[in-house]
């Protein structure tokens, strides 16, 4: 048992050893990487800032000298908002948001996106032609309008309920990749071979067919993270976000309807800064990673 | 199968695919708790109008025959009444319409028009630094959060205004399409109106394409990448044509096919941008409005702005499947 799972950790380390080597040749995939360890850090940080003293809770803390938005200071790196809230503790506690919002976004996605896909893709006929004409016409929705319009029809939401739903509607890409792939994996021997011996659809499909479409799935998943954080970021700037969170697209609603955006450059620079390069880093990952799936790429 | 019975086919799917946003709509609204009739008539209307309007909806009808009256009153340009400016909810689109399209077209085409010739040098060009840096900038603007790229822009050219080498300022209008004093004035051209709108387009217009430019750009590299192991290339090569001639003529012509049906598919995706721009910018077009009257709770106005605007994307997507057909013969009217 013991020496089965030692070598199995063996052979993923090998593996990943393997993914390194190719990831690392691109250098720009290596700058996203550092960005995103950046706003890791500013996130898992984010707890020990806020805990020294009252004030530098982001939501409800204040400093009470202040009570206004002001400069930098020793006290505020970054200043504070107009409630006199530390900026630089909302924009480490937003971090964490993000890659909350993202993640949970990006694999609800992945998720519907494969298990369309693989059904699509395996069955054939009628329940493909369905549901990839379901899938087109989801890719052809606007995806902020449709999050407006259903912000409309049901009303102030939590920002997990906004994160799910810009989960679900982000699955067409997936599914149609995973898809093209199971059509091409079903026509395998070895899938031909498990059959034979017995095993139904669904064991054909979850243990022969799902593990060799997950990595490419996990791929899309980088660039889902991109759009999911952009997503819920317009949402909450345009007001239709959760205000009992602090949300970098939220601190930009506040600096905004506070009439701050041309008067604090501290406080309107950095979250919108966060924001792009974050996803920026999720992209030029999900790019260096797109190397290592598709080899073909790998002289470019 | 002529181009007339592949148009034919396309409207009819054009056709189906509205229905069913119309529908998600209309039930969208339907299933949501509370009483459905607040989302369509104005809670602040005298009962005996309220009345009238429940008859008119059928609202004390079964929801399947709702919808049907819905659908009918939806072809005949019957969207109900503003909650909030008291007018047909219709004749506010077609008002606002024009402006969307306006915005929107010329940023696609204009982004279309900078990111293809630059995806096509750059794939040219692969593995030297310009790439590398090009691609970096591109790849940057293309996630970098439009919103607020939006009030940085109008922060720089609007609210301070860049100094001129030649002395005064350059100060883009901040806000709206138009400036109400020129309008208004019935002693103004109709080239001073256009310049003027001219002017207000030039910031959002601006944003827009530094996003947009790079999906277009990155898709015509690796597009042009592929092209480039063609054997007519190497063909091309062997007969000693320039090297501008073999981009030109043999490799970017070929390569552009997928670029344009890539297009179709990522208008839906610029028209999120879209959207938000608008409202930065307080472009009066359907995305304002839309963001405007959910804001209000305009229930009316706000499906009917959502399913133009979802209109819009779909006879984009119709018009690059046609376009398509037009730049590569090869491709029948059976795909």
């Amino acid at each position: 048992m013991a020496r089965e799972f030692t070598r199995r950790l063996g052979r993923v380390r090998r593996e990943l050893t393997g993914v390194w080597r190719v990831f690392r040749r691109n250098k720009l995939a290596v700058v996203g990487l550092y960005i995103l360890l950046f706003f890791l850090a500013l996130a898992v940080a984010s707890p020990f800032y806020a805990a020294r003293e009252p004030m530098y809770e982001p939501l409800t803390g204040y400093d009470p000298e202040i009570l206004g938005s002001h400069p930098p200071s020793l006290k505020h790196p970054l200043g504070t908002d107009f409630l006199g809230r530390d900026i630089l503790g909302q924009i480490m506690k937003g971090s964490q948001l993000a890659f909350a919002v993202g993640i949970i976004a990006a694999l609800t996605s992945v998720v519907i996106g494969t298990l369309i896909g693989l059904i699509s893709g395996y069955f054939g006929g009628l329940v493909d032609s369905v549901l990839m004409r379901m899938t087109d016409i989801v890719l052809t929705l606007p995806s902020i309008p449709l999050l407006i319009i259903i912000g409309a029809a049901i009303g102030k939401q939590s920002i997990w309920i906004i994160v799910v739903i810009i989960g679900a509607l982000g699955w067409p890409s997936t599914a149609r990749v995973v898809r093209s792939q199971t059509l091409s994996l079903k026509k395998r021997p070895f899938v031909d071979a498990a059959r034979v011996a017995g095993s139904g659809h669904s064991r054909v499909v979850l243990h022969h067919i799902a593990p060799n479409v997950l990595p490419l799935a996990f791929l899309y998943m980088t660039f889902l993270v991109t759009w999911a954080i952009l997503t819920e970021a317009g949402l909450s700037f345009i007001g239709l976000g959760d205000s009992s969170q602090v949300s970098w697209g939220m601190m930009l609603q506040w600096c905004f309807t506070s009439g701050h955006t041309f008067r604090a450059w501290y406080w309107i620079l950095p979250p919108g800064l966060s924001i792009s390069l974050l996803t920026l880093a999720f992209y030029l990952i999900g790019r260096g990673l797109d190397e290592v799936v598709n080899p073909r790429l790998q002289e470019r | 199968m002529t181009f007339w019975h592949y148009l034919g086919r396309k409207l009819f799917q054009l056709a189906l695919t509205t229905l069913i946003i119309v529908t998600l709509i209309f039930f969208l609204f339907r299933v949501m708790p509370g009483d459905p009739v607040k989302t369509i008539i104005d809670p602040q209307m005298p009962p005996e109008a309220r009345a009238q309007l429940r008859a008119q909806f059928g609202l004390d009808k079964p929801p399947v025959v709702q919808y049907l009256i819905f659908l009918k009153n939806a072809a005949r340009g019957n969207w109900g009444v503003s909650f909030f400016q008291q007018e047909p909810v219709f004749r506010i689109i077609m008002r606002k319409l024009p402006n969307t399209l306006l915005l929107f077209t010329s940023a696609v085409v204009l982004a279309y028009l900078i990111g293809v010739p630059i995806g096509k040098r750059i794939a040219w060009k692969r593995g030297t630094p310009t790439e590398a840096v090009v691609t970096f900038v591109g790849i940057f603007f293309y996630t970098t959060f439009l919103p607020w790229l939006a009030l940085i822009m109008i922060w720089l050219f609007a609210y301070k205004g860049i100094p001129l080498p030649w002395g005064g300022v350059l100060q883009l209008p901040l806000r709206g399409m138009m400036t109400p004093e020129i309008w208004s004035d019935p002693a103004a051209s109709a080239l001073t109106k256009g310049l003027d709108v001219a002017v207000h387009l030039l910031l959002p217009l601006f944003v827009l394409v530094l996003i947009f430019f790079a999906r277009f750009m990155l898709l015509m590299r690796s597009s042009m990448l592929d092209t480039l192991e063609e054997d007519y290339i190497v063909t091309a090569r062997a007969k000693g044509l320039e090297d501008r001639v073999i981009m030109n003529r043999h490799a970017a012509r070929n390569a552009m096919l997928p670029v344009v049906t890539a297009m179709a598919l990522s208008l839906a995706f610029s028209l999120n941008g879209g959207v938000l721009t608008e409202k930065v910018f307080s472009w009066p077009g359907l995305g304002t409005e839309l963001i405007d009257a959910v804001m209000k709770n305009d229930y009316p106005l706000a499906q009917a702005a959502f399913i133009f605007l979802a209109v819009i994307v779909l006879v984009a997507n119709l018009i690059a499947d046609i376009l398509y057909i037009f730049l590569d013969p090869r491709i029948g009217f059976e795909s």
